[in-house]
């Protein structure tokens, strides 16, 4: 049997609070295949505690597109966690 | 979709030129255009302000921003477009936002115009961090809807 699974490269792009929170914009990440971005977001929230209290707050973006929270991820997705924007 | 092509839609790191826009957008086949001027308040709940400062998901919010301009040439008869928004540290009484939209009667113009700030301050990727005397915050924002409410947004076909 072939391995069972082989991890998967994302990018993730930190915007607004959750930048400073994470103490980075961006970094590649390996993940196991078929995690959702709910999963990636769970993975920092538990890296850096204080995320937590911004999941109901942060929209999340798939190649630069608004995405669901289940949308399951593939190699070389740029998966983005936004803030409330407040442009203008 | 994508804007139309005599569209300018911009993020910029300098200051805006509303003088050089507006002449732009406005053409002899026009009788109206509407402005959009948005610039650096004072203050912000009371609290003295002293400066912005602006960042943005730059590729995506270019992109939210020509999804609008076309939106707007779909549904509004409109002639031009001018929708351009300044990135980094601002002071007081700098436009951060311009939007410029020219028509052959001014009720489209007018429509147009408030649709594209509205849209823009619910959905483009751009944040505002506001420096006080004593500190500094977050701007409160806008959630973006959800993808589902998010595609009714795009043009229609």
């Amino acid at each position: 049997m072939p391995p069972v699974s082989q991890s998967i490269r994302v990018r993730v792009l930190f915007f607004g609070r959750l930048k400073e929170i994470a103490g980075r914009t961006q970094e590649s990440l390996d993940l196991a295949p078929d995690s959702d971005i709910e999963s990636l977001f769970a993975r920092y929230a538990s890296r850096y505690p204080e995320l937590q209290q911004y999941r109901s707050s942060v929209v999340a973006s798939c190649n630069q597109e608004f995405a669901p929270w289940d949308t399951v991820l593939r190699a070389g997705d740029e998966v983005a966690f936004l803030p409330p924007v407040s442009g203008g | 979709m994508t804007s139309s092509s005599t569209d300018i839609t911009l993020l910029v790191h300098e200051p805006i030129d509303p003088v050089g826009l507006a002449a732009y957008v406005r053409g002899n086949s026009d009788g109206a255009m509407v402005v959009f001027d948005g610039f650096v308040r004072d203050h912000s709940k009371n609290r003295r302000t002293l400066y912005l400062e602006y960042e943005a998901y730059e590729p995506m919010a270019l992109a939210k921003i020509q999804e609008i301009a076309a939106h707007i040439h779909n549904h509004f008869s409109i002639h031009r477009v001018a929708m351009v928004h300044r990135l980094g540290r601002l002071e007081i009484g700098q436009t951060s936002v311009y939007i410029a939209v020219s028509s052959a009667h001014r009720a489209a113009a007018f429509d147009a115009c408030r649709y594209a700030i509205d849209t823009l301050k619910r959905t483009v990727p751009i944040w505002k961090k506001e420096y006080f005397e004593d500190g500094s915050v977050w701007a409160d924002g806008e959630l973006p809807p959800l993808p589902s409410a998010t595609s009714t947004v795009k043009p229609a076909s």
